[in-house]
């Protein structure tokens, strides 16, 4: 009955329409909330799906909203890239769903009916920040995302709140940066389109306003991404939210960011005026080194399961943002393939830390003695996503990361590939140290013969063990099918003149 | 003189940018750091409604006859205040009370937990 | 405009803010914030943004001061001096906000002169809103047809986010009913000996009529300032302004926590609804000249103004139900036992 043009208004409007309806139909049975949302997140994935073959076959698609044109009402954009992003936000926040179809019952018992609503909320949120054509309604989406994940973070265990309440000061601070932002391009151009605004920016490019507006922009966004020197607040939130929300919003908030930091650099000012006329690019890959050792290092220092993968969250953010700023073809290529194996990755290791705090009631290190005894399923996805976090070929952090050293010799920027080399390392110390524990447990025989005691078999339960086994075959699968997905969707999205 | 003057506006709103955005960093009292949020976001707002403003223009509602036939006649942009910033700072105030209220609510269950809203007493608490 | 008047305004918000960040009370800081967002509310209606200046005095002014005391109210009001200790987050927040400052004002020099005519943002695409309203939407409050239609698709989701912000503060606070509920109830009735004569008739009085203006500013809103933001804030004071100088258990009563969700549910869901049935009769989403075709006697324009009464509908049945649950949440600290 609807066209298939509708598709990419529905990939946004579902998810609203569907936590309504959850939110209404919870109150009179809660077990209703997880059939609806899984339903529409499948039908949101599979209009990505359409959309992503429609943009593949019939190149970019505008949808005006309202039935107005571009620069005075709102248009959704979808192009190659965020084609792309939606895919994985879609099926990120499906199989998240369904790993935490037990884990919140666990956790939140009382919360379903607000966890289910909220999280519906967050979807929609960041699809709409990705799909949008417009600087200002970004900022509303912006919101929405982060209202409903303070609200998601707050509700884990009891340092949540104060570090919910963190996030709550340091993402507005992002967000209304950002605002300001988009203020000076509009104050100077009268525009709020982003393809207005490209095409008007050209003319202005002596302005400071413009280069303010840039600098507030990136720095909105990489409050957001947190990114080094605004880092702070993610390794708490994302450590102590529950589980199930943490295997939503870990892989998903900064791979977001990441996007709009690339969509307004390329799609709103232009690679000339960033690397040319500013000639920032020598400025910000030093950063992204600090950033990832820094990441690295402190990951190292870490005790605990969660807190450890935080901090190489901020050590991937390094890395795609210092592909983004290469100023070349190769490491772009790098940074946005990044977003999708990333994205994946950091999944899979959440929803393994998460069946283990599922299990074991612990997050620590010493949880994961023999756990290759007791959870054989979990520890085997547990080694293909720490590979890929190393990047052990064939799974994709290998090619990604081999686009962005080839990115960096190009340009020659040693310190960038130092630093990933270093990362790489310190990735592999600490996950085989993991696999020591999990494999020997803690202590190696101390004098006498060692035997490791009794431990029966306890897996998780089905509903997280799918969508673990799913994520970590699409790391193999992402992997081998890299030339594919590079050659089909992200040499398509390059900026002419990069 | 006249450069100063001529944007004052725009001078005020970064002081008041500046003394939100100090608030909501140095200051040890969580509500403190709430106020200092809304200050920051009202600032934003001043900004955004100082670009709408237009010299010799009356309020954003076009000068209409009561009854059922409002005829359109030809109306002149210049007459009127830019409305779009308008629309946006609606969007923004709304955004910024649903950000206070669970800033608040937050706080609330902060204080509920560790009985202060002293940000060093409550990391002392965590410690 | 007239600077002078602008300039005392200005001036007063600077030391309002100086104020409202350093009294050592919390209680009078959220009133002297009360204070700075009202003359925020002149500001701006001396620089012609009525609609903006409506919402700052009932969202602002009004809601937000509501909150900030219920909050002081439950938690405490003194701010503890934290003298030596902190020079070093002192130091980051100074060099925080120099930093920014100076940023934004190296780009106060390339602005256009202030309420310039000529401005880019006067001319590009203003214009277009300013003389096609009528024509397009029938709706002479241009406000209201950009809002509603040019940009609804922002509305809406600023709606949710009023939504989102009502859940996550039930998410945060609200408490199971098991263990402290009998408690609890004791404490009302001791409560309850407070009693005012004069606050509760007058505002018995009052409430009727502040409904009846929520809905003429609702109703009124395509013609004068107002809207369906304006309205529901308007529409969910009135509620608590009964809870205020009544009891919390008298609104509870009224109005449970569970039809006070759902109302904010429907709202946003007759939005969105709304749009959807658009997109289902076959236009774009939020498309509502389409709406001719099931509404009798309007054509496409009247549809777009038909359409943005029954959205703005919504926003103020969502608005005014998540008003009243944050403020029943904040002020009983999410028990709903007794308010301030």
């Amino acid at each position: 009955m609807i066209a298939s043009e509708q598709a990419v208004a529905l990939m946004v409007v579902l998810p609203l329409l569907s936590a309504l309806v959850i939110n209404m139909a919870g109150w009179f049975d809660r077990r209703l909330c997880f059939p609806i949302a899984l339903f529409a997140l499948l039908g949101s994935c599979c209009s990505a799906f359409i959309t992503v073959s429609r943009v593949i076959k019939s190149g970019v698609i505008h949808y005006r909203l309202g039935g107005w044109a571009p620069p005075m009402g709102i248009e959704y954009v979808v192009d190659h890239l965020n084609a792309l992003v939606l895919v994985i936000i879609f099926v990120v926040s499906l199989l998240a769903l369904l790993f935490s179809y037990k884990s919140i019952q666990v956790e939140l018992p009382e919360k379903i009916l607000q966890f289910y609503t909220l999280y519906l909320l967050l979807v929609a949120g960041l699809a709409g920040m990705t799909i949008t054509g417009d600087a200002f309604n970004l900022y509303v989406l912006m919101e929405i995302s982060a209202l409903t994940s303070y609200a998601l973070i707050a509700l884990g265990d009891k340092r949540a709140l104060v570090a919910s309440f963190n996030y709550i000061i340091l993402g507005t601070i992002g967000a209304s940066l950002y605002l300001l932002g988009v203020g000076h391009l509009y104050i100077m151009t009268g525009s709020l389109n982003m393809a207005d605004l490209q095409t008007i920016l050209p003319a202005l490019l002596d302005a400071r306003a413009i280069a303010v507006a840039f600098v507030l922009v990136m720095g909105g966004v990489w409050v957001k991404m947190a990114f080094f020197p605004m880092h702070g607040w993610l390794p708490n939130a994302y450590s102590y939210a529950p589980s199930s929300t943490s295997c939503l919003v870990a892989p998903l908030m900064t791979k977001v960011s990441v996007y709009i930091m690339i969509r307004m650099m390329f799609s709103v000012f232009n690679p000339n005026y960033i690397f040319v006329y500013l000639d920032w690019g020598r400025l910000v890959v030093p950063l992204a080194t600090v950033a990832i050792i820094f990441g690295s290092i402190s990951a190292l220092a870490q005790k605990d399961l969660r807190k450890m993968l935080t901090y190489i969250i901020v050590a991937e953010v390094g890395y795609m943002v210092g592909g983004a700023w290469l100023a070349n073809v190769t490491g772009l290529t790098g940074a946005i393939y990044h977003i999708l194996a990333d994205a994946m990755m950091t999944l899979c290791l959440f929803m393994v830390v998460g069946a283990i705090i599922y299990k074991l009631k612990d997050s620590s290190m010493d949880s994961m003695e023999f756990i290759f005894r007791r959870m054989p399923v979990t520890s085997v996805v547990f080694v293909i996503g720490a590979f890929a976090m190393i990047g052990i070929p064939p799974t994709c952090g290998f090619f990604s990361k081999w686009y962005l050293i080839s990115g960096a010799i190009e340009t020659s920027q040693w310190h960038y590939i130092f630093a990933l080399l270093f990362s790489s390392l310190v990735n592999a110390f600490v996950f085989f140290r993991l696999f020591e524990i999990g494999f020997f447990g803690k202590k190696p025989a101390d004098g006498h013969d060692h035997h490791a005691p009794e431990i029966a078999v306890s897996e998780a339960p089905v509903t997280m063990l799918v969508p673990m086994v799913l994520t970590a075959l699409s790391l193999i699968a992402i992997g081998i099918y890299t030339n594919e997905i590079v050659t089909v969707l992200i040499t398509k999205t390059l900026p002419v003149g990069l | 003189m006249e450069y100063i003057l001529a944007k004052y506006n725009y001078w005020i709103y970064i002081l008041l940018m500046m003394i939100g955005l100090y608030a909501m960093i140095a200051k040890n009292n969580l509500v403190k750091k709430v106020i200092g949020m809304s200050i920051f976001q009202t600032a934003i707002i001043v900004f955004y409604v100082s670009i709408g403003a237009k010299r010799g223009a009356s309020i954003p509602i076009i000068a209409h006859g009561h009854g059922h036939d409002v005829i359109a006649t030809a109306v002149s942009a210049a007459e009127y205040a830019n409305p779009l910033p308008h629309v946006l700072m609606l969007t923004a105030i709304v955004v910024s009370v649903g950000t206070l209220g669970v800033a608040l609510a937050v706080c609330l269950a902060i204080y509920r937990r560790y009985n202060s809203l002293e940000e060093d007493e409550i990391l002392e608490q965590l410690r | 405009m007239i600077w002078q008047l602008d300039l005392l305004i200005l001036s007063l918000i600077v030391l309002c803010a100086l104020a409202t960040i350093s009294v050592k009370d919390l209680f009078s800081a959220a009133i002297i914030f009360g204070a700075y967002s009202f003359l925020m509310c002149l500001l701006w209606t001396e620089m012609g943004a009525v609609d903006v200046a409506f919402t700052e005095a009932s969202v602002g002014a009004g809601v937000s001061t509501v909150l900030f005391v219920a909050a002081v109210f439950r938690t405490t009001r003194k701010v503890k001096d934290r003298g030596v200790k902190r020079y070093w987050t002192k130091g980051v927040g100074l060099l925080a906000a120099t930093s920014v400052g100076g940023v934004l004002i190296a780009a106060v020099g390339d602005f256009p002169g202030f309420a310039d005519p000529l401005s880019p943002a006067s001319t590009h695409l203003s214009p277009y809103f300013i003389t096609n309203t009528l024509t397009d939407t029938a709706v002479p409050n241009i406000v209201t047809s950009v809002l509603a239609d040019y940009r609804g698709y922002d509305t809406m989701f600023e709606t949710a986010v009023i939504f989102a912000a009502g859940l996550a503060v039930i998410a945060i606070l609200r408490r199971s009913k098991t263990g402290v509920q009998h408690e609890s109830r004791e404490k009302v009735i001791l409560s309850e000996g407070y009693e005012d004569t004069i606050i509760r008739l007058v505002a018995r009085k009052m409430v009727p009529f502040m409904q009846l203006f929520a809905l003429y500013v609702l109703a009124h809103g395509h013609h004068s300032p107002g809207g369906g933001f304006q309205g529901g804030v308007i529409l969910g004071a009135s509620f608590i302004l009964i809870a205020i100088s009544y009891d919390m258990k008298m609104l509870l009563g009224r109005m449970s926590e569970k039809w006070n969700v759902l109302l904010g549910n429907i709202g946003v869901l007759v939005y969105a609804g709304i749009g959807f049935v658009c997109l289902l009769l076959g236009a774009n989403f939020l498309d509502y000249s389409i709406l001719h075709r099931i509404l009798p006697a309007t054509d496409e324009i009247m549809a777009r103004s038909h359409g943005m009464l029954g959205i703005e509908t919504g926003v103020a049945i969502a608005v005014s139900a998540i008003v009243v649950s944050l403020y029943v949440n904040i002020a009983s600290q999410g028990k709903h036992d007794k308010g301030l």
